[in-house]
């Protein structure tokens, strides 16, 4: 069952992914009175970047992209998509924080090989809008670890299953709120869409991309959504016994997380950062406090 | 068996043949005192072993004490003895290249005498002839002092003479009150006489006494002359006066204090006076930009080290301010002759001035270097176990007095170690303009800077050579009992 | 194998360099080479030994005794390993620099010290080993003139008030106990008043806690790090700073004790608390710093001291993981940040001295094995998953996680963020980005740079695959210390609250990589181009007129640049200023005329005498 896991998760990431990537664009052109492209459009697009000729700048543009797409990937093998994960032994949540930075980061390499001042103003935002969304981001991670009393997904999403889940239950709701409060921030969503803004800085880090590079950062950026949200479904809202009800789940946080998308403008990365280490970071905070001093 | 009368008569002797010498050949005249120095190193080297038995009491003239001239030859006066006799001579080595202008013959005489005087201070028995020795090395070395004959000696040698002739009457009057009080002059009897220091005349005699000695001794507020002397004179001067007349000045305060008068009740007071004098030569010191006036402000926050010390007046304590006195002896000696090579070539006095002289002068540079390392207390050098057992010695103490006393003679330290580190960087690490050609010390000089050196190394890393004079040196200064029983029989 | 040897092999070997220098420069070089890796040969071979030997009878009646156990096994290899590559890497960085067997000399016995201090078996010979360490690596601070000098004194400042506190305690125990081996002093410890206990380690904690620069002992290392050489800034970060780590290590659970550590207090104010979150500040401030720094070295410098706060926050935390994690973290500390240090030296030789981050970039291209090497290391600091830093980091947030101190581990997990940041600057503005066309034609790093660099980046990796190598070692001195064994597995921990396992990792990571990779490889081929022909919306990108790593983190600077002021270290310096002045006021005692002298020594005398007279109070 485990080695079938190592296969079916990735898959489903990636499909769910692309569907998310798909329905933003449907969902953003409804809101917006458009029809929109179809759902299926990404994986239209997808295959027909693979078949175009592209420009390299040198061996680590490749491999960085490869390096981000690979590492998304591992970390999905580190969600239990209602079922066990296939990683659930090898660090935890902890490992996972970790290798949530690898898919930037690997944009980052690989985009640093070019002399691109887009590249290097996208990165630079990035990191700083990280840093931003992690404040508030590890209170609720932590809030939720020592609440448990483990570092294993696995674990929690079984704690919940016994009881509440955790948005649910007394001092976690705070750190459901902020969750959701940072939710586009992590998704990378307008109003946080300094990285990649198109119109200002050429997509950034995706500004030299064309063709199979333009694919691979595609797909990261689905994958990239689907951990956000698949991250709240397991830690916050319990997880999920079987892939159906999983997905139902992420549905629904997915639409919450783009009704914010399409109700704001665009912030400044400073602007950006000083929402997040306000509202957000205040609710985890007392979370975190309540948790420590409470307890379960 | 030889008499320590030698090591007085001998010097003296000799010291009035320079003239003569000088007559024959100005050269020769610079080796009668490296002869009259190896001549009482070895003599008192070879009393040692006797003395650590059993104190050796010569009276001149074969008049029993009290009524004759006596001289003690204790353990502490073995030790200061063979240290006046090892700086002497390695000084006068150096002197051999060192002065080379002016009046030289006059220069060795004088010299000479000073160390009969110093030597005198620490072996005589007598309250008068203590006073005699001491105007004897008081007074060669004011007239060292203006040795160059610039106008900042002479003027640093008139302030040394008022001052040291005012502390000198001091002491006189003081030597007269005790001998209207107890109608002698021989210490052990007077100790032997005196119950305690209560009473206003003794204390009144006690105070001048002290006061007249302080001056040279150089305890705060009465050193001030001693930045300009140790400054004006000539670098080999300088070492023997910071090396060996202000530490027996020391020697001879706490001989008075310790043992003729034996006024355990002011010690604690010295203990802050120490402290003061250390705290006060440091921060001084650290405010100074001339090389020599650096090293003078220095030698101020060493006497009161030292003096911390042995005001503790306990074994250990002693035996550590005893082997600070070593320590700085050969450490400061060290430095002065070194920094008198590198002023020599630089022409300046200005710490600036020093830089780049760790490539033109590497030798000097690092006989310098081991001097500082050793004066600041870094392992392996002399100064570390002395400090060490001074330390050592005052936290054995109960009490948070001492702790929170030892605290500031810890926090000197780092005062002492910032500005000498700060010269050792300007020496070795800034950088210069010009590259000059490398031109060391004379090898005469080198010599002698390396005979400190070997010494500062050696005793460094096997103090236990010197503690077992050190530690009975400690129990005669801390016994009177015993001195007055040695010397009256 | 003895002890006494080494250490004469050590000491001598850093005179005879010295002395073969003035002779032949070439003897000199392979000597050094030689004698650096004899000692690492000579600290191998005592593996899994532990015994004592007196080398010296009694200075001032304290005799002096050697030994080894698995504590002082772990810091002398890692001593002599780094010792070694740095002696090699500076084969290449001094080259043609003057006074170079000054440099050599002073390197070796810098390493010979630090030999000495962790083979020490009482406390006064670690003292002294401790000085001659201390101003040894004070004249080779201070060996680049210039800054450096400042740099320098700054260190020795406040290095000697640390050893001077030290001296403290050391006599303070002497005087109690009447010994200074270690297990006399721990027997007597154990009997010892509590206020007794807090006093010595209080001493001993500002001696420790200076060299390891924890906060706010920290304003020597930026300076001193960044000025010295940067080989021997590789061992000062690498290594020497890691001597407090030991001490710390050997006074709480040696000396004082497991037990007596974890209870001791004040009131309610656990000790060991208080320097957990002194740990955790030291995490905090510093990286934030680094992270506004454009001085390659002096980033680097200010990472090591938020580093140094993991390894402060670990062991004074106090539980099994904990202490393994910070024990295991100064190890890789050891390795990433010298490893990166010599990527800046590399740097600095062929740019011949710049480590501005404003002004490189683009070397990925000139140096492509440096930056390779300089990826694993700034992966290991950030403790990116099969790395070393990972694991020990991962034990330390782990512990901190379910011993309920989620605070502890937010400061510990933020600074990993605050790390990624200032890694990521480092690498991009050296060797990513734009290339100057200045720079166009410099060569690679030569090979003894790149040996030792290679060596450091594949242990790296080594331990971060194979954590379980060096954990079985710092796990024995753990359960030395008297805490439970940690089920150390090859590639990770056994346990029942999330267990690490590197190797599923590993597999995960190849696995998908290819998988990736083959997919990336069935599209349609690339056209390589050169790094300007970029795409900038119809723009051209002019060339070497803009440097786009300039004020990389900008937005982030503005926001946050009011509250990073190290006012510690303005405090240090305007205490220094006060003692100069207070030094200056004081030579105007002296006024330069005599009657005023004169009058002082009357004075004193008057005062004296009407003392007596009025109060009688001797």
């Amino acid at each position: 069952m485990r080695i079938l896991w190592f296969v079916l998760s990735p898959l489903m990431a990636l499909a769910v992914g692309l569907f998310f990537l798909g329905l933003s664009r449907r969902f953003m052109a409804r809101i917006q009175w458009r029809v929109g492209p179809p759902l299926y459009q990404p994986l239209i697009d997808i295959l027909r970047q693979f078949t175009q000729k592209s420009v390299s700048h040198g061996p680590l543009f490749d491999l960085g992209v490869v390096l981000s797409l690979a590492s998304s990937f591992i970390v999905v093998l580190f969600m239990p998509l209602g079922g066990t994960a296939p990683l659930s032994s090898s660090g935890g949540l902890l490992a996972v924080l970790y290798l949530m930075l690898l898919g930037p980061l690997g944009i980052a390499l690989s985009g640093g090989e070019a002399a691109n001042p887009n590249v290097s103003i996208g990165i630079s935002r990035k990191l700083i809008l990280a840093v931003g969304y992690e404040v508030p981001f590890l209170m609720i991670v932590l809030a939720l670890m020592t609440y448990y009393g483990t570092i294993s997904i696995g674990e929690i999403v079984a704690a919940q299953r016994e009881s509440a889940s955790a948005i649910a239950s007394f001092p976690l709701v705070f750190s459901g709120i902020a969750y959701l409060l940072i939710l586009p921030a992590m998704l990378g969503v307008r109003p946080f869409e300094v990285v990649g803004a198109a119109q200002e800085i050429s997509s950034g880090p995706a500004a030299e991309y064309g063709g199979p590079y333009l694919a691979l950062a595609t797909i990261q950026h689905g994958l990239t959504m689907f951990i956000g949200i698949s991250l709240f479904v397991n830690l916050l809202w319990g997880g999920a016994s079987n892939p159906v009800v999983f997905f139902l789940k992420m549905l629904v946080v997915f639409a919450f997380g783009f009704w914010v998308n399409a109700a704001f403008p665009r912030l400044r990365v400073e602007q950006a950062v000083r929402y997040l280490w306000r509202w957000p970071t205040l609710i985890a905070f007392v979370g975190l406090i309540l948790v420590a001093t409470i307890g379960r | 068996m030889v008499s320590p009368v030698l090591l007085l008569a001998v010097p003296l002797g000799l010291a009035l043949c320079v003239p003569l010498v000088g007559r024959v050949s100005r050269r020769a005249a610079g080796f009668v005192p490296v002869i009259a120095s190896l001549f009482n190193l070895v003599v008192s080297i070879r009393l040692l072993p006797t003395v650590l038995e059993e104190p050796i009491v010569a009276n001149l003239g074969g008049f029993p004490p009290p009524f004759g001239i006596t001289l003690f030859a204790g353990p502490v006066g073995m030790l200061l003895s063979a240290l006046i006799a090892l700086a002497g001579l390695v000084v006068s080595l150096y002197a051999l290249s060192y002065i080379k202008t002016g009046p030289t013959v006059r220069y060795h005489t004088l010299y000479m005498l000073l160390l009969v005087g110093a030597t005198g201070v620490v072996l005589t028995g007598d309250v008068f002839n203590l006073f005699v020795f001491f105007e004897i090395l008081c007074i060669s070395s004011y007239a060292l002092v203006a040795y160059v004959g610039d106008r900042a000696g002479i003027e640093a040698s008139v302030k040394y003479l008022i001052q040291g002739a005012l502390g000198s009457a001091l002491l006189l009057i003081g030597i007269g009150l005790l001998y209207g009080l107890f109608g002698t002059l021989n210490m052990a009897d007077i100790a032997a006489r005196i119950d305690s220091v209560d009473s206003v005349p003794v204390f009144v005699a006690m105070a001048l006494i002290v006061v007249g000695l302080g001056v040279e001794a150089a305890i705060f507020p009465l050193n001030a002359w001693l930045p300009d002397a140790h400054s004006s004179a000539p670098s080999s001067i300088s070492a023997i006066l910071s090396g060996i007349a202000i530490q027996v000045g020391l020697y001879a305060v706490v001989r008075m204090v310790f043992t003729v008068f034996g006024a355990s009740s002011v010690l604690l007071f010295f203990v802050f006076l120490g402290l003061l004098t250390l705290l006060i030569g440091e921060l001084c010191a650290f405010a100074q930009n001339n090389i020599k006036r650096m090293l003078a402000y220095s030698s101020i926050g060493q006497m009161g080290l030292i003096m911390f010390a042995l005001a503790i007046a306990t074994t250990g304590s002693v035996t550590g301010g005893l082997f600070q006195m070593v320590s700085h002896t050969l450490s400061k000696a060290l430095l002065f002759l070194a920094v008198g090579y590198m002023v020599y070539r630089s022409g300046s006095l200005e710490i600036s001035s020093l830089e780049g002289m760790g490539r033109r002068m590497p030798l000097t540079s690092f006989a310098f270097t081991i001097g500082v390392f050793s004066l600041v207390g870094l392992p392996p050098f002399i100064g570390f176990p002395s400090k060490l057992l001074i330390v050592r010695s005052a936290l054995a103490e109960q009490g948070v007095l001492l702790q929170v006393l030892i605290g500031l003679v810890l926090l000197a330290t780092v005062i002492e170690g910032a500005y000498f580190f700060r010269v050792i960087q300007t020496v070795y690490f800034k950088k210069e303009e010009g590259q000059e050609a490398r031109q060391d010390a004379p090898p005469m000089a080198l010599l002698s800077m390396f005979v400190f050196v070997a010494f500062i190394v050696v005793i460094g890393v096997y103090p236990n050579l010197i503690t077992d004079v050190l530690e009975s040196g400690a129990s005669e200064l801390l016994e009177r009992a015993n001195y007055i029983g040695s010397v009256l029989g | 194998m003895s002890l006494g040897l080494l250490l004469i092999v050590a000491f001598g070997g850093s005179l005879l360099t010295y002395l073969l220098g003035k002779v032949s420069a070439r003897t000199r070089d392979a000597f050094a080479v030689l004698i650096s890796l004899a000692l690492v040969v000579m600290v191998a071979s005592l593996y899994g030994k532990a015994f004592r030997v007196p080398f010296y009878g009694g200075f001032l009646g304290m005799p002096l005794v050697l030994r080894i156990d698995g504590l002082s096994w772990l810091f002398a290899i890692a001593a002599s390993v780094l010792g070694c590559l740095s002696v090699v890497f500076s084969l290449g960085y001094m080259k043609g620099k003057e006074r170079t067997s000054f440099y050599y000399s002073m390197l070796l016995l810098v390493i010979a010290a630090m030999l000495g201090v962790v083979l020490s078996g009482d406390l006064l010979s670690l003292f002294i080993f401790w000085e001659i360490m201390s101003w040894s690596t004070f004249l080779l601070i201070s060996y680049n003139g210039g800054p450096a000098l400042a740099a320098g004194m700054k260190y020795f400042v406040m290095s000697f008030v640390g050893s001077l506190a030290m001296l403290a305690g050391v006599l303070t125990l002497h005087g109690s106990f009447g010994t200074l081996e270690f297990t006399g002093v721990a027997a007597g410890m154990s009997s010892a008043s509590p206020g007794y206990v807090l006093a010595i380690l209080v001493l001993f904690g500002v001696a420790f806690g200076t060299k390891n620069a924890i906060w706010p002992f920290h304003a020597w290392l930026p300076p001193a790090h960044s000025e010295a050489p940067s080989p021997f800034s590789a061992v000062l970060s690498g290594i020497l700073i890691k001597m407090g780590v030991y001490g710390f290590l050997l006074l709480m659970f040696v000396i004082v004790g497991l037990r007596t550590f974890l209870s001791l207090g004040v009131g309610r104010i656990e000790f060991h608390t208080v320097l957990s979150i002194i740990g955790a500040i030291t995490i905090l401030l510093p990286t934030f710093i680094a992270i506004f720094q454009n001085d390659a070295k002096r980033l680097l410098a200010w990472s090591t001291v938020a580093q140094a706060g993991y390894i402060i926050l670990g062991i004074s935390f106090g539980t099994s993981l904990s202490v393994a994690g910070g024990m295991f973290h100064f190890l890789n500390h050891a390795v990433f940040k010298a490893l990166l240090f010599m990527v800046v030296g590399a740097v600095e030789y062929r740019t011949n001295g710049v480590r501005d981050l404003d002004s490189l970039g683009g070397l990925i291209k000139r140096m492509p094995v440096t930056f390779i090497v300089a990826v694993i290391g700034v992966c290991g600091l950030i403790g990116v998953p099969l790395t070393n830093g990972f694991v020990s980091k991962w034990l330390i947030y782990k512990t901190l996680i379910l011993e309920r101190s989620p605070f502890l581990a937010f400061a510990a997990l933020f600074g990993t963020w605050g790390t990624i940041l200032y890694s990521y600057k480092f690498l991009h503005n050296i060797f990513l980005g734009q290339l100057p066309q200045r720079y166009e034609d410099m060569e690679r790093a030569p090979f003894t740079m790149l040996l030792p660099m290679t060596i450091l980046s594949v242990v790296v990796v080594l331990f971060g695959v194979l954590p379980g190598i060096p954990l079985a070692v710092i796990d024995t001195i753990g359960v030395s210390f008297g805490f439970e064994s940690l089920h150390v597995t090859p590639w990770g921990i056994a346990s029942d609250t999330g267990a690490l396992n590197t190797v599923n990792m590993l597999v995960a990571a190849l696995v998908g990589l290819v998988v990736v990779w083959c997919v990336f490889r069935s599209g349609a081929r690339s056209v390589s181009v050169g790094q300007a022909d970029s795409y900038a919306a119809g723009a051209a990108v002019p060339r070497d007129k803009y440097q786009y790593s300039v004020r990389f983190y900008a937005p982030l600077r503005r926001m946050m640049a009011p509250y990073l002021k190290d006012f510690v270290d303005s405090f240090y310096m305007r205490l220094a200023g006060w003692v100069r002045g207070l030094g200056d006021g004081l030579r105007r005692i002296y006024t330069g005329y005599v009657g005023d002298y004169v009058m002082y020594i009357l004075v004193f005398l008057a005062v004296l005498i009407f003392v007596q007279i009025a109060w009688s109070p001797w």
